[in-house]
């Protein structure tokens, strides 16, 4: 184990005595590193969105006077059928993205990070998607969807033999979901293995030779070693994806604006229309504040697991 | 290892009186183009004008507010478009925070987030009735302009609904252009015969569902109800109570009988645009602005063309649907109001108005000899000109209802709904108070 | 393990195979941005016949793409600046800080990731607006600091709660300020975070469109998305000019990214790590 070396300076005394002298600080760094950090969130975020928790209790359309309602939107919320379903299209479709998306994204880390000659041409491939604005990713995959026999998907499909499994990838009720969640899971894999990449650049080569010298084949090095030392990038990728699948709204408002009906509807849709396009942003942001207790809860929860598990390694 | 090789921040450590030096530096660099935006001028200049407009309208107003600069009036603009969603809503936002451009878009009649009622009602419009060209505004599109009796919307002219059309498609399959709803039937069925989508439909677009049934509605129910809106907002009439559900059923006809293409919940309208463009399919039930983009499309721009859609059984009994276009509003509360309505005066004036119609292809609202309507829009003068007309869905109560037809109808062409249920749902949502 | 075994060219023509695969959508933008009006509506994803490099002039004088290439690489470098100083030490200070208002602390910079954008998005506006900021870059800098903090933040936190507290603390020992701990060992060793942090902010922040449309639409500032997205109506788009558009857009984006990429491996090659 290598230790760095501190450049000499010059008020260092130039021997060190055997007996200890008393660290600095043992509690840790001081509150100015966190100051800054701390005034600009507070000022851009928390100030703003806590005003801005107001407008749940009233019923102002966005534009004009408004009054207080009490709870009143709440109550409306629980009888929304169609915030109801939005809920549930939110579920199914942060836990498709969170697996497919991180489990995609591990295995394109691995595969860049191995020594083959078209890695750093790779990364820069799979890490494109990611730099494409969200809402052209989705007007890209409509050409992908057509659902004409013979155009995108379907075209392709029938080319290699496989006509059978041509779909109504977009306009299908019961597939529009997932076609969309294929969608954001390409867009952002790149985005999960940037994070993995990371992490593996972290675990040092020694730690991998050590284990081969110790005869672990690939798998076996992957399970004992990398998977746990891959923690605290896992946890990053679990939760960003999660959250952000749980708010995601950019990619299925112009894939799909919520349709075919409403099999696409999420919470992140219905709060954007009540607030912009119904002239209802009080109810919206109670929406709003539902949604955003949801995630935070689910988050909670996660982080309490997932940094147990990283304290672990 | 991490020894300090003075190419500072990142490739080792940096010292303390280094690192602050950075942060200062950059602070000041932050400040710098706002000290130059300062010395620039700043907006409520009284000779420059702030505009903001949906995507649809940059192409006449890049035209008009250059001419208007050009004119020697002393105003130069400030403009940014974008798309119609991101304007709505940033719109809304600027309007909510007392920020808003001096103009900016508006919609027609009520419904929608930026419809001339909704914001009239909020005190955010200026008055435009004086105004030389508020003359024009038909009579039965008044309440598309209007808020209690005072013009608050400037729109250079109409848009229809009608069939867009491929000339060498119909040619080949030896179809003439139908005049009622049986010949419709009947050319529909030929054209199936030959191969080809009679009726493109691109219902994946959300704003397309509307168009057929708007497009039938009009005939069947405002021919003999003129004043229906004025019925269902005094709480008299009901979707499901009227016409509209013959014109929902014969929507679903054409569904039924395979009229459109397979799938049509799952084409866009760049798709649908293509399908008519490239002779794949005959018709597709469009707004007039379309047509270029099917012209685009087309191998020929000639091919293309455009008649009424007809939605009765017999040629005079046929409606259209035709509304005001988008087009804009001045802001109330404008530091540079007198500007702005200036600027609005000389927009218009005939030849301005006929520079507007003619950039998004619509009829301009009053037509002189230079006029130059699409001549694709020639066979829908006369209906304009003897007022057979009506534009529906211009006077929602609230802007649910729009959103709600679109899914009531991407739910009838998926079979999910029947046309009974798709309408109670539209009758409940017009009864939600905004 | 360094050597280029049969496996590792079974591995490298697979990962081509998938890279090809992931490439189609992007292939299908710049095919779309080499054609005319005409061959975007009929044939999108045919090979363009001849290509035509027009879209992209247009889209440079139109758009007036070469003054938003300067106000979208001011607001980004500037926010990232701040954000990775900012935030790395912010990050610091919690990661090491083993104590309940510490853990407090660092869930309350979780919540800006979770709380929905629309929430504050009316009354921050307000607040701009009565700063009379509206329309300047600063403050979309300060906007995208303050609402990227929490996600750089939890980015560098969990990595240096992964570091050994050792280095640092034998720093301490040796008389050396936290500041100097910080700056000359601890943050060095935060390279590949840092690398990402900074291509993923980058990313966002370069593509955001709402947020300069709301706060610099018409203004002398205005991003690249912002001049690109005005030619999409919803009638009648100008897609080739807007296709072209976005790669002009994305190509700086990419350049960093891979240069990124190599700083990145870079610090570790000699094996820091132990």
């Amino acid at each position: 184990m290598s230790t760095p070396v501190l450049e000499a300076s010059p008020t260092a005394p130039p021997e060190r005595p055997a007996r200890r002298r008393r660290p600095r600080n043992r509690l840790g760094p001081p509150w100015l590193f966190v100051a800054p950090a701390l005034l600009c969130y507070g000022a851009i975020v928390l100030y703003p969105s806590a005003s801005g928790l107001l407008y749940a209790f009233t019923d102002w359309s966005g534009l004009g006077d408004w009054s207080f309602v009490g709870l009143r939107n709440f109550d409306s919320l629980l009888h929304d059928d169609r915030a109801l379903g939005a809920l549930r299209n939110t579920l199914l479709l942060t836990v498709a993205i969170v697996v497919v998306q991180n489990g995609v994204g591990l295995l394109l880390a691995l595969g860049v990070h191995a020594r083959i000659k078209s890695r750093m041409l790779l990364r820069a491939v799979f890490f494109a998607p990611v730099v494409v604005s969200p809402v052209m990713v989705a007007f890209l995959w409509k050409y992908v969807y057509n659902p004409e026999p013979n155009a995108g998907l379907n075209g392709l499909l029938g080319a290699v033999g496989l006509g059978s499994l041509r779909q109504d990838w977009l306009g299908d009720p019961s597939l529009a979901l997932w076609s969309v969640a294929a969608m954001v899971v390409w867009q952002h894999a790149g985005y999960s293995m940037v994070i993995f990449l990371a992490g593996l650049e972290g675990i040092g080569k020694d730690v991998q030779e050590a284990a081969t010298i110790d005869g672990a084949g690939p798998v076996k090095r992957f399970r004992y070693v990398t998977w746990p030392l891959l923690a605290p990038a896992t946890t990053i990728n679990v939760m960003l994806s999660t959250i952000g699948g749980l708010k995601l709204f950019d990619q299925v408002f112009a894939a799909t604006g919520g349709g075919p009906g409403y099999a696409t509807e999420t919470l992140s849709t219905v709060l954007y229309k009540e607030a912009f396009v119904f002239g209802r942003y009080g109810y919206s942001t109670a929406v709003a504040l539902v949604l955003a207790l949801f995630v935070a809860a689910v988050s909670l929860v996660q982080i309490r697991y997932l940094r147990a598990r990283e304290d672990q390694t | 290892m991490t020894a300090i090789d003075g190419s500072g921040f990142m490739t080792g450590g940096v010292s303390r009186a280094q690192f602050l030096r950075i942060l200062g530096g950059l602070a000041a660099g932050a400040a710098v183009p706002g000290l130059l935006s300062a010395c620039g001028g700043g907006s409520g200049d009284s000779d420059s004008l702030s505009l903001v407009g949906v995507a649809d309208e940059k192409a006449p107003l890049d035209l008009l507010t250059k001419a208007y600069t050009d004119s020697g009036s002393g105003i130069t603009f400030k403009t940014s478009y974008a798309p119609t969603d991101q304007v709505q809503t940033s719109l809304r936002a600027q309007l909510g925070g007392g920020n808003a451009p001096d103009i900016h878009a508006l919609y027609p009649g009520s419904g929608s987030a930026m419809s001339t009622t909704d914001i009239a009602k909020a005190g955010l419009l200026a008055d435009l009735s004086g105004q030389a060209w508020t003359s024009a505004i038909p009579a039965n599109l008044k309440s598309s302009f209007q808020y209690e009796d005072k013009v608050y919307l400037f729109s250079s002219g109409l848009t229809v609904i009608g069939t867009i059309y491929n000339k060498s498609v119909f040619a080949a399959a030896g179809v003439q252009i139908p005049k009622t709803w049986s010949e419709l039937i009947a050319a529909c069925e030929k054209l199936k015969q030959a191969g080809k989508v009679p009726l493109a439909l691109g219902a994946q677009t959300q704003w397309v569902t509307q168009l057929i049934t708007y497009a039938l509605v009009a005939s069947h129910v405002y021919r003999d109800t003129p004043d229906f809106d004025d019925q269902m907002i005094a709480g008299k009439a009901t979707f499901a109570g009227s016409g509209w559900k013959q014109s929902m059923a014969l929507y679903m006809e054409l569904r039924d009988r395979g009229f459109f293409n397979d799938n049509p919940n799952g084409t866009t309208l760049e798709q649908q645009t293509a399908m008519v463009g490239t002779g794949q399919a005959a018709m597709a039930v469009q707004v007039a602005p379309l047509l270029p983009a099917f012209r685009d499309a087309a191998t020929s721009s000639g091919d293309i063309d455009m008649f009424p859609f007809p939605s009765a059984d017999t040629a005079e009994q046929v409606y259209t649907w035709s509304g005001a276009n988008v087009g804009i509003g001045v802001h109330a509360k404008s530091k540079n109001k007198d500007a702005a309505l200036k600027f609005v005066e000389f927009l218009g004036q005939q030849e301005n108005i006929n520079t507007w119609c003619e950039a998004v292809a619509a009829i301009p609202l009053k037509r002189d000899a230079s006029s130059k309507v699409d001549p694709a829009l020639q066979s829908f003068l006369p209906l304009i000109d003897a007022g057979r007309v009506a534009p529906v869905g211009q006077r929602w109560p609230n802007p649910e209802v729009q959103p709600t037809h679109f899914t009531v109808i991407q739910d009838l062409l998926a079979k999910k709904i029947t046309i009974d249920d798709g309408l109670k749902k539209m009758d409940e949502v017009y009864r939600k108070s905004s | 393990m360094n050597r280029y075994r049969p496996r590792t060219l079974v591995l490298e023509l697979l990962m081509v195979a998938v890279g090809v695969a992931f490439l189609f959508p992007v292939y299908a933008l710049i095919v779309l941005s080499l054609k005319d009006a005409g061959q975007i509506a009929s044939t999108p994803l045919a090979l363009p016949a001849p290509p035509t490099v027009d879209n992209y002039t247009e889209a440079w004088s139109a758009a007036s793409l070469g003054s938003a290439l300067l106000s979208s690489t001011l607001v980004t470098v500037v926010s990232l600046v701040l954000l990775i100083a900012i935030g790395s030490c912010g990050a610091y200070f919690l990661a090491r800080r083993a104590t309940r208002l510490g853990y407090g602390l660092y869930i309350l910079f979780l919540l800006g990731i979770v709380l929905p954008f629309q929430l504050g998005m009316i009354p921050l506006y307000n607040l701009f607006s009565k700063a009379e900021l509206i329309g300047t870059p600063q403050a979309l800098i300060l906007f995208y600091t303050g609402i990227q903090l929490p996600f750089t933040i939890f980015l560098y936190t969990g990595f240096i709660r992964a570091l050994p507290a050792d280095y640092a603390t034998a720093a301490l020992v040796d008389g050396a300020s936290h500041f100097q701990a910080y700056t000359r060992i601890v943050f060095p060793l935060l390279r590949p975070i840092t690398g990402t942090v900074l291509i993923l902010n980058a990313v966002f922040i370069w593509n955001d469109f709402f947020t300069p449309l709301l706060y610099l639409g018409g203004s002398d500032h205005e991003t690249i998305p912002v001049r690109i997205f005005a030619f999409v109506g919803q009638y009648v788009s100008d897609y080739g000019l807007v296709f072209a558009g976005l790669v002009l857009g994305a190509i700086p984006i990419l350049l960093v990214f891979l240069l990124l990429q190599r700083y990145v491996i870079k610090g570790f090659a000699s094996g820091l790590k132990g």
